[in-house]
């Protein structure tokens, strides 16, 4: 049993071990097991009944927040941050990520606490000064005041990958809120690290001091039935979609604000000209390759369905097979920071690609759940099973006119790629209207440059459509009377 | 018949697995599998034979995984079918009716030369599996939570030894030989369609009930298989105002209509129809068949009710489909069914649209495995789990009654099998025991969150067509 590993609750500062009398044992993925101390014993250390506790973090201007939090990321480092190491080993046993992959996604966590970030983040969304006293509004004599007030929030995580860990984190702290995040059994400890990180640092920080991390297995009703209550939650966040939700939907009432992170899934849209040329079909391949190929294809970002301007005749299917092998080649090249063969086949994806081989009238299939593949569909329809594409396997569809594939966009669309660029004008507008939530370049041939673009988003943009952060707090108006305006001076944190 | 376990390698026929069932299930009962094993495995070999070179579908997998023969059984694994190939054609030819491509893609599962067959004039997937049925198949269809149609592609050919086998599997488990003796037949369904759990009963329990006048029904109608599997897609359309521009038959969305009205009142015309049941047949001798959860639901609203029927003793119940995740907190709901009921005895078995045999259940509460069927266990990694002790794994088997399709099939359950011949009825085979759960449920039991995915929107309209 020398393989168990602890996982303490993290309540507000404090560490809380198992012991010999308070332990539940838990089975993560990847064979792991952990012990906790039973959560049920800690309902108190996890939510806080009292939301006037959050004066301390209201009184903290948020230029502290970003210093506090600069300082919590440089020691997120794998060389020499034990609590970073040991969370990822787990992440590599119970995640599905590979190796090379996920260092590269840890290396780049600190990079999510850059001051100019986390400033940048902070002023596109709230606005530092909505957070730090009452902001009057124009044209109203100072009789009307707004300020942006934190609360009490409850977090299902998604642990696909552990940037969500962090940003829960980051967003909790700049909405001066305070958090409880519920882990993932996809990745146990990544919060968790976080937060003793910051204990480390200092433990009796208004941000450490707003911060709870705990596991409990989701559907665990004595559990939810205890935390999911007006008089101590107001927010939930939930990423996921039904999965996460669906065990706290009963506990739900009007007072609890649910900001549901549905999961997503993304696809392109590819012009005729992709087929038209040598070059155009590699640059076009390159861009699916790294659209679907970063992360290994975990994310809500990649795209599965690849929707081309294209006939369904042998010859204009010819042409496609022609793309398909190309992203299948494209796949091989991909640098293995962001993209590498999969560690095992996937045996249901797999049984589902040879059972579309079976039936070549239909479909074509190159490639395989390891190295990467596609399944062409021989008709304008995607494949049956679209929602398990997955290990870099994407689906090509013929369609006459891209404005086809509307009538598979809805919410769950989040990212479109396109290529060719003059395509996107004509795209964007109906595209949006359908549901979809973010266009992305696929253009550029170089697989490096295109990973790059993607990474290139600015802090504090709107996601799946909403823009969760202005969500997360509480907008309070102060309406005086006329004539008695507001002492411009009187700002609360300063 | 226990003469019958000695002179097993006589009895059994490798050339005719298709004749074994009118040896009576104490026969086959009285035997144990591995004087069967031979027999089987003979059988199995003659199947092949028999298939290759036309049979498409299986001659593409035996290509693709190298076999040209078979010796023993283990060398037919590779060449289960699964889950997927009896539904491995696109979804939009059904959305589009394109019965042309859909009837040539059947055509490569089975053995008849299907291609003559007339197709002028069909518009719906109904009217295309009535014109089958006239061509001398048998096709039956089943639907997961998708919704998208499997077709099992049996034939007349399957007929006699698919209903000798429906016989001594409904004797073997309710203690009542529906040869000799006609029992009064309620079912709370619909009185046909091409869905396997409503065309089974209606080909098979109008003669356990002595003809078509003794077989009564909740409904005279049909359920309609392009409702069944459009379900999803004219809600979605509906959904958007656009239910026309799918281009549906008039009478379909007019059926659709019904359908709907239909559903909303079920429970009540179920509660009227078992009420006009327990009157008309007091002191009568009855048997009731059924899904598990009308028959309790039934019963928990009769008892609520103060309703009682009074049927005459001998009269039986047999159910199938489980519960289908009717709530309850009866630790013994079957005891409690029976009680209401006044049943002497509640038959049931294990067993799926893709087997022909169903594996009964004895008085001990363990599904029998009758030799016309060779199971196969399969562990995680799909290797196959030893012939011996009690072995927990997914469930496969060939359907050695499966004449003119591939009876090799890999199920989604999970089940323990137990192959010692100990349980305390006396029957022998390898038995399943009461445990059996469906790996998909298992799946869902992960509380794994990913940002990626499609919310799978499920749709009630399904779900209550369904219940039929």
């Amino acid at each position: 049993m020398s393989d168990i590993r602890e996982i303490p609750i993290i309540s507000r500062g404090r560490i809380i071990r198992p012991t010999e009398d308070d332990v539940a044992i838990y089975n993560a993925r990847g064979g792991a097991q952990f012990r906790s101390p039973d959560p049920h014993r800690h309902i108190h250390d996890l939510v806080m009944g009292n939301p006037v506790l959050l004066t301390d973090l209201m009184d903290t201007p948020t230029r502290q927040i970003i210093e506090f939090l600069v300082e919590v990321g440089k020691r997120l480092r794998l060389d020499d941050n034990p609590f970073f190491q040991e969370s990822f080993e787990l992440g590599l046993l119970a995640g599905g990520l590979s190796e090379p992959i996920l260092r590269s996604v840890y290396e780049r966590l600190p990079g999510m606490f850059d001051g100019g970030y986390l400033t940048e983040r902070v002023e596109h969304t709230i606005g530092s000064a909505f957070l730090d006293g009452w902001v009057p509004r124009e044209g109203c004599e100072g009789r009307h005041r707004i300020r942006a007030f934190g609360t009490r929030q409850l977090h299902i995580t998604a642990g696909n990958v552990p940037v969500v860990a962090a940003t829960t984190i980051i967003g909790g702290a700049l909405s001066k809120s305070d958090i409880l995040i519920k882990s993932p059994s996809n990745d146990p400890l990544t919060a968790n690290a976080i937060a003793r990180t910051m204990i480390e640092l200092d433990a009796a920080h208004p941000v450490t001091k707003h911060v709870a991390v705990a596991y409990w297995k989701g559907g665990d009703e004595a559990m939810e039935h205890q935390i999911v209550r007006t008089t101590r939650i107001d927010k939930i966040t939930a990423w996921g979609g039904m999965n996460s939700v669906k065990h706290i939907q009963k506990f739900l009432q009007p007072g609890i604000d649910l900001i549901a992170l549905n999961p997503k899934f993304s696809i392109s849209l590819i012009g005729a000209e992709a087929l038209e040329s040598e070059a155009a079909m590699d640059e076009a391949a390159t861009g699916i390759a790294v659209m679907s190929g970063l992360m290994n294809q975990t994310a809500c970002v990649n795209t599965r369905m690849v929707y081309v301007e294209c006939g369904d005749d042998d010859e204009s299917l010819a042409k496609l097979e022609n793309l398909g092998r190309r992203i299948v080649a494209a796949y091989k090249t991909l640098p293995s920071f962001f993209s590498t063969p999969a560690a095992a086949p996937n045996s249901d994806l797999e049984a589902e690609l040879e059972a579309a081989a079976m039936e070549e009238d239909f479909y074509t299939v190159i490639g395989n759940t390891v190295e990467g593949g596609v399944v062409i569909s021989r008709f304008p329809d995607r494949v049956d099973f679209y929602d398990q594409l997955n290990n870099r396997v994407v689906n090509l569809v013929p369609v006459a006119d891209l404005l086809d594939a509307i009538k598979w966009c809805d919410d769950t669309t989040q990212n479109v790629g396109i290529y060719p660029e003059t395509l996107r004008d004509r795209l964007i507008d109906p595209f949006s209207l359908a549901g979809v939530q973010q266009f992305v370049p696929l253009s550029g041939g170089d697989a490096a440059g295109v990973y790059r673009e993607f990474n290139s988003n600015p802090a504090g943009l709107p996601h799946d459509g909403i823009e969760p952060a202005r969500r997360s707090v509480r907008w309070v108006i102060d309406h005086r009377p006329a004539g008695k305006p507001a002492i411009e001076t009187a700002i609360a944190a300063e | 018949m226990a003469e019958a376990a000695s002179a097993t390698k006589m009895v059994l026929d490798p050339a005719h697995p298709e004749r074994w069932p009118e040896l009576g299930f104490e026969a086959l009962y009285a035997m144990s599998w591995r004087y069967c094993l031979e027999a089987q495995t003979e059988a199995l070999r003659h199947r092949f034979r028999q298939m290759s070179g036309s049979l498409p579908a299986m001659d593409k997998l035996a290509s693709k995984e190298g076999i040209t023969s078979i010796d023993r059984i283990e060398d037919a694994l590779p060449l289960m079918f699964d889950h997927r190939v009896f539904k491995n054609y696109p979804l939009s030819l059904i959305e589009t009716r394109n019965i042309p491509k859909l009837h040539a893609w059947l055509g490569r599962l089975t053995t008849h030369d299907i291609s003559g067959m007339d197709l002028n004039g069909l518009t719906t997937i109904e009217a295309w599996l009535d014109r089958l049925d006239e061509f001398g198949m048998l096709v039956t269809t089943s639907s997961g939570t998708t919704g998208k149609l499997s077709f099992v592609p049996r034939s007349q050919t399957e007929y006699p030894a698919w209903e000798a086998s429906y016989m001594q599997m409904l004797h073997a488990s309710l203690g009542v030989d529906p040869y000799t003796d006609k029992v009064e037949t309620f079912a709370p369904s619909y009185r046909g369609g091409h869905q396997t759990a409503l065309k089974v009963p209606m080909m098979f329990n109008t003669f356990a009930a002595g003809g078509a006048e003794h077989y009564h029904t909740l409904y005279q109608t049909h359920m309609s298989a392009d409702l069944m599997s459009l379900a999803g897609r004219m809600q979605a359309a509906e959904d958007r105002g656009e239910l026309e521009k799918l281009g549906l038959d008039p009478a379909l969305l007019s059926a659709r209509q019904d359908m709907i009205a239909l559903a909303k009142r079920r429970s009540q015309d179920l509660a009227d129809w078992f009420e006009a049941l327990f009157e008309g047949y007091r002191g009568k001798r009855v048997k009731i068949s059924g899904l598990g959860g009308d028959l309790l639901r039934t019963a928990i609203d009769g008892a609520n009710k103060g309703v009682k029927p009074s049927f005459a003793k001998g009269s039986i119940a047999f159910y199938g489909g489980g519960l289908k995740g009717f709530k309850h907190d009866l630790p013994d709901w079957e005891a409690y069914v029976c009680e209401f009921f006044g049943m002497e005895r509640l038959g049931t078995s294990y067993g799926m649209s893709e087997v022909i045999c169903q594996s009964p259940r004895c008085c001990h509460g363990n599904y029998h495995v009758m030799p016309m069927n060779i199971p196969v266990l399969f562990d995680a990694d799909m290797k196959p789990l030893p012939r011996e002790g009690t072995q927990t794994g997914r469930y496969g088997f060939f359907d050695l009654l499966a004449q003119t399709y591939w009876g090799g099939f890999i199920s989604g359950d999970e089940v323990t099998m137990h192959w010692e011949e100990d349980c305390g009825c006396g029957w022998k085979q390898p038995y399943v025991g009461p445990a059996i759960s469906r790996y998909a449920d298992k799946d869902g039991g992960d509380d794994k969150i990913t940002c990626a995915g499609t919310a799978k929107a499920y749709d009630d309209f399904l779900n209550f067509v369904s219940e039929g």
